[in-house]
């Protein structure tokens, strides 16, 4: 479907909002955070420039919710349509990354798998690279062609719409109305905020010098002492792993509820002393950094190897939600100088 | 909808047998007939209470009803100790890879075994002897660290013994009362020419110490790294290789064990921890 043009972004959230539920980012200090939409207090509204500080695994993946039921099954709430607008690049490679665990394969999560079906998305172009944007170490650009229903560009006097897949295409069918058509100008001056983005972000990852691959810098670092060195400030508050839109451990608990038994289902965190340990007491990550260790080993080389890409997305929330500072890409960058034997991290543990 | 992978299927303990000190085998009855593969795992819910994975120690040739042998460990096992028959249970599963019998076909099998770790090997073990002329010979050595605290006594010190085919030695750690058997560690029992090593499969399940120091007597024997099963415990929740907890290297116990070559896991430097 050819783009569209529309002045104000307000007709088009409006008319989503008409059909299902519809969650945009609000500026809260110098984040964004996912709200409900409300035409009278929302206008006007303005696309965030950057991802949101929320994830988008939260629409999908609650923290904590329940799963079963005992001792009779209770029938899952049926889960209305809604809609999540203003997901960038990275949001959508990580909805790529969770389907693959819990959509995809012999085991599918049928509460994860009846949200994701009745979500409606709106992704926008990124309008800005945020400091702790790292994407570009993943391939990011800034801007996406596929994954998403709609998606929004924004140029000088409106915004460019698209229609991705079939959802989208309906919507805008039932909707013509509000949009009117883009002349080519329009669209050359779309591609030249989308190059502009993206040659920000290229420059980026150029800056961190990481060289080719991640996975093997990674994987050749089981010995080294940077977890340690890097785990050292680390306060165990788990923020890199809530925050991170791939993280995707879950811990299942029973408890009672009024009239029967229920099992729950609820995030959990590789950088949680217990997380490993097993009931006669042995932890194979008792020790900090061994624990960051294991967060990037699977990151950067299990998940990549089973599923095909990594569990990273370089969205940075890890690195602005760390009480303890901790930056992957400084992880990263010393375990890629020790690798090639010019760093000075080898000090005595 | 898609089948709910985290409801559990209702059953009830039948039976409670008391194995030692701290270890309680549980019959458990499925309100469903539940088939599984010896070796594989399943989760056993004690509702409101929490769930916990055990391999079942019966042969699964017995669909009607399984048994499960459970150390008092921790919390959830603690409070299974407590448990009394016509207990509700909910089961899931059965989850994993286990031992590939078909595999050992015309071969020693020469099973290792120490405390509670004997609960898996007796699957394993009676489904061999269903069949037991497939196999050259079933060889055991089984430890304990004390008689009072070998598993399935009755079988072990009895009939087992007198199966064709099969030869079995015990030890303990500490001899008391009247023990007239080995004393010392798993790995005195073991001699290189317990088995033909070049047409051999060993199967190791006990604590990690004890998997430990056998699987490097068994390689001493010359046995090859792809012919040393091993079966892992780590702290699997959801049993189908999501919820990340069970990780061993690039494998999730759960989902690609909990049964691993000593080849599939020998470079991962925490396969012990």
């Amino acid at each position: 479907m050819e783009a569209l043009f529309i002045s104000k972004l307000r007709p088009l959230l409006d008319a989503v909002a008409a059909q299902m539920e519809l969650y945009v980012p609000r500026r809260v200090g110098k984040h964004y955070v996912y709200g409900r939409y409300d035409s009278r207090s929302d206008s006007p509204v303005q696309p965030n420039d950057i991802r949101a500080c929320t994830t988008v695994k939260e629409f999908l993946f609650p923290a904590r919710e329940q799963v079963a039921a005992y001792p009779k099954p209770t029938e899952p709430q049926a889960v209305k349509p809604f809609a999540v607008f203003g997901l960038k690049e990275c949001d959508l490679r990580s909805l790529v990354i969770l389907d693959k665990v819990f959509a995809d394969g012999d085991f599918k999560d049928p509460l994860y798998l009846a949200r994701r079906e009745k979500m409606f998305i709106i992704s926008s172009d990124c309008a800005d690279v945020g400091e702790s944007c790292f994407c570009g170490l993943f391939k990011g650009q800034g801007f996406t062609t596929s994954g998403f229903d709609i998606n929004v560009s924004v140029i000088k006097d409106g915004f460019i719409v698209e229609a991705g897949a079939q959802k989208g295409r309906n919507f805008i069918e039932r909707n013509m109305k509000i949009f009117g058509d883009v002349p080519d100008t329009l669209l050359a001056e779309r591609d030249q905020a989308r190059a502009q983005i993206k040659n920000q972000l290229e420059r980026k990852t150029g800056e961190l010098g990481l060289g080719e691959s991640i996975r093997d810098i990674v994987e050749d670092s089981l010995e080294s002492d940077v977890y340690d060195i890097e785990a050292q400030s680390c306060v165990e508050c788990q923020a890199c792993t809530r925050v991170c839109p791939t993280c995707h451990c879950f811990y299942l608990y029973d408890t009672k509820q009024q009239d029967y038994y229920a099992k729950m289902k609820i995030w959990d965190s590789c950088m949680r002393f217990s997380y490993a340990m097993v009931a006669g007491g042995e932890n194979p990550n008792r020790i900090l950094g061994d624990r960051l260790k294991h967060r990037l080993m699977h990151k950067f080389v299990h998940f990549l190897d089973r599923y095909g890409i990594e569990m990273c997305v370089g969205c940075g929330r890890c690195i602005d939600a760390d009480a303890g500072g901790i930056d992957i890409r400084d992880v990263l960058k010393r375990l890629s100088e020790e690798s090639k034997g010019t760093s000075e991290a080898k000090v005595a543990k | 909808m898609t089948e709910n992978i985290y409801q559990p299927i209702n059953g009830e303990i039948v039976e409670i047998i008391d194995e030692s000190p701290t270890i309680k085998s549980f019959v458990v009855k499925p309100e469903e007939s539940f088939e599984f593969a010896t070796g594989q795992f399943v989760e056993l819910t004690l509702p409101g209470q929490g769930e916990a994975p055990f391999t079942p120690s019966s042969s699964p040739s017995e669909t009607e009803q399984m048994e499960i042998t459970i150390m008092k460990a921790g919390r959830v096992t603690a409070l299974l100790h407590q448990c009394t028959k016509g207990q509700p249970v909910g089961i899931r599963g059965p989850y994993g890879r286990g031992y590939p019998v078909d595999d050992f076909a015309g071969k020693d099998v020469y099973i290792v075994g120490g405390g509670v770790g004997l609960a898996p090997i007796r699957s394993l073990f009676l489904t061999l002897v269903e069949r037991i002329k497939d196999f050259k010979s079933v060889v055991c050595r089984f430890g304990a660290r004390t008689p009072a605290e070998f598993i399935y006594k009755n079988s072990l010190f009895g009939p087992w013994q007198d199966i064709d085919g099969v030869d079995i030695q015990l030890t303990v750690d500490q001899a008391n009362g009247d023990w007239d058997g080995n004393v010392g560690v798993i790995t005195t029992i073991l001699k290189a020419d317990d088995v033909d090593v070049k047409n051999a499969v060993a199967v190791v399940c006990g604590p990690p110490i004890m998997m430990k120091y056998a699987t490097l007597k068994l390689l001493e024997f010359k046995f090859r790294p792809a012919d040393i099963y091993l079966s892992m415990e780590k702290n699997m929740s959801c049993g189908f290789g999501k919820c990340g907890h069970c990780m061993l290297g690039k494998y999730y116990v759960c989902k690609d064990g909990p049964v691993f070559t000593y080849e599939q896991i020998k470079d991962y430097p925490k396969t012990w921890a």
